[in-house]
């Protein structure tokens, strides 16, 4: 199961996201040309607390979901892209569904600490062409997990 | 007939049969005289319908079939509800799709209690499981068959390959019971029979 | 003046190939390439917009270049590319695809001692260090960078049977085996989070005589 920090979610093989994943990343990362720019810079995800990390996890994942995924799909020629997608959003969505982050007051300067790094990744996201932004961010998904995978407990 | 222009109808009854996390799609034979009828399966997780209800995603194994049924297996890759559809295809005419009343969700599925083979092999107590696939694991509880005795318990990943459990005392007879385990529902089978086995004593 | 470069097919491919975090990037000659081609490698984290040259891997015959320490953060990504140049100004330049060495690397066999004694056979597993360090310099064990990392250790006993161990520890002993008998053991590192599996590391071993009779 994923532990971000009080936040727990089961139900989630994180082999099966990465078998999505391995199954098209390269038809996806040499779609991305622009090597001298990553969305997920150490600056984003390095050094996250427990604390934070559910907040941020939180705001990645639905951010992927209502934005890089769906505006992605109209591009997807082939089924095998399809299918990995399929997985991955649909077990994203088990995350997000299950992920219940603090609105306790003392829990603000945290998740406005959170918020920031994902600001940050948001930005640079926008500073991109809407196309390219979305190519690399579904090429960065690696990134995403790699990160994820701190959390979750054998 | 639409307009005088025979129309093949859509398959009925669809329905899934779940065990062990191995899903089966079923629906009844849509009757045509002289051709054989091909049939086609999309699905669509919770993800598609919320977000882009209009996607369906063609099923790995039956794209089309002539069987009345299909492994949907490895298209459900996520604890989420799964929509399923199903049309006929007979040469150039395609049927309306037939939905899934319910969608279905893997945390459904039916666990049978494992099937389990112990032995023992001079002093060590060896326990077989079968494999039903690479989302189980298996609890192998073990005790000393005597008044007071204490229960122990194995997690086991391995399948199909025997397992040493304990090395154990000649002459004393030991028991063994085991339930599967499914990471990705979060449930358990129930237990097995308890096998219980006596140490001859004799080394291998 | 101006020197014109004619593009030619001096590079088939350009790859990493990583075993136990050992990073050594490999290229093959296109069907244009000659003996006397000459190779030269550059590297950058991704991200990064400066192409960083390998030294030592400049103008070179070699078809490898070890960019071990180069990318040795687990948490980064890399790009290197080739640049050939051969006789008549003919060049051509590859790049690899992002590489990522946890998710690339593959695990070597490890390193065992299998100790036969009259009844039984004692498995001692050495940790297996990689070149990546931690932030205090300290060498990491595959252990240490696997936090999932177990061992299975497989006993043939005759043809039709085998016994079988497995954990996190590094001291095994498959006991109430019979005395001046020939086993087969197979042992195998296993980190399952990032679905890696090691071939197996193979010891023939014979039980002792029992001389107590």
């Amino acid at each position: 199961e994923f532990r971000f920090g009080p936040c727990r979610v089961e139900g989630v093989v994180l082999s099966e996201l990465w078998e999505a994943f391995w199954a098209v990343k390269n038809t996806l990362q040499t779609q991305d040309n622009i090597t001298s720019v990553q969305l997920l810079k150490p600056q984003v995800l390095q050094d996250v607390s427990d604390a934070e990390s559910c907040y941020l996890v939180h705001s990645l994942l639905k951010f992927y979901l209502n934005t890089v995924f769906k505006n992605y799909h109209n591009k997807i020629a082939k089924v095998k892209i399809l299918k990995s997608f399929s997985s991955l959003a649909n077990n994203f969505i088990v995350i997000v569904s299950k992920l219940q982050p603090s609105k306790e007051k003392d829990m603000l300067s945290i998740s406005e600490r959170a918020h920031r790094r994902f600001l940050l990744f948001r930005r640079t996201f926008k500073q991109m062409g809407t196309e390219a932004a979305l190519v690399k961010a579904v090429g960065e998904v690696d990134i995403l997990l790699t990160w994820m995978q701190k959390f979750y407990q054998l | 007939l639409t307009g005088g222009v025979a129309v093949l109808p859509a398959p009925q009854n669809l329905t899934v049969l779940s065990i062990n996390m191995k899903h089966l799609l079923m629906w009844n034979p849509v009757a045509q005289p002289r051709e054989p009828v091909l049939y086609s399966v999309e699905y669509q997780g919770e993800y598609e319908s919320l977000y882009m209800s209009h996607i369906w995603i063609p099923s790995s194994r039956c794209s089309p079939t002539n069987s009345l049924e299909c492994d949907v297996t490895d298209d459900i890759t996520a604890t989420v509800p799964y929509n399923f559809r199903v049309r006929a295809l007979l040469g150039s005419q395609t049927s309306a799709w037939s939905t899934l009343e319910r969608p279905f969700n893997r945390n459904s599925t039916v666990l049978m209690a494992p099937r389990m083979e112990v032995t023992e092999h001079g002093l060590h107590l060896v326990v077989k499981l079968e494999d039903p696939g690479p989302q189980f694991e298996f609890l192998v509880v073990y005790w000393r068959r005597e008044p007071g005795a204490t229960e122990h318990v194995k997690v086991v990943k391995s399948r199909d390959t025997p397992v040493h459990i304990e090395t154990m005392e000649p002459g004393a007879m030991y028991c063994v019971k085991a339930q599967a385990w499914v990471k990705a529902i979060g449930r358990h089978s129930t237990f097995s029979q308890t096998q219980c086995v006596e140490m001859q004593g004799e080394p291998l | 003046a101006q020197t014109t470069v004619d593009k030619a097919s001096l590079l088939q491919y350009v790859k990493f190939q990583s075993r136990n975090f050992e990073n050594i990037l490999i290229w093959g000659g296109g069907p244009d390439s000659t003996p006397d081609t000459v190779y030269s490698v550059e590297y950058k984290r991704y991200g990064d917009k400066v192409w960083l040259a390998k030294a030592g891997c400049q103008r070179t015959t070699q078809k490898s270049c070890n960019l071990t320490m180069e990318t040795g953060n687990l948490t980064e990504l890399y790009y290197a590319k080739v640049t050939a140049v051969g006789p008549g100004r003919k060049q051509d330049l590859k790049e690899t695809e992002r590489f990522s060495s946890l998710q690339h690397t593959t695990i070597k066999p490890p390193d065992v001692t299998c100790i036969p004694k009259v009844r039984s056979i004692q498995m001692l597993i050495y940790p297996t260090l990689t070149p990546i360090r931690s932030e205090n310099g300290h060498q990491l064990t595959l252990e240490e960078i696997f936090r999932d990392l177990f061992y299975r250790l497989e006993l043939r006993v005759n043809h039709s049977y085998q016994t079988h161990l497995e954990g996190k520890q590094r001291e095994y002993e498959f006991l109430g085996l019979t005395p001046d008998t020939e086993f087969l053991g197979a042992i195998t590192i296993l980190a399952p989070m990032w679905s890696k599996e090691s071939t197996p590391y193979v010891c023939r071993v014979k039980t002792l005589p029992d001389r107590t009779w």
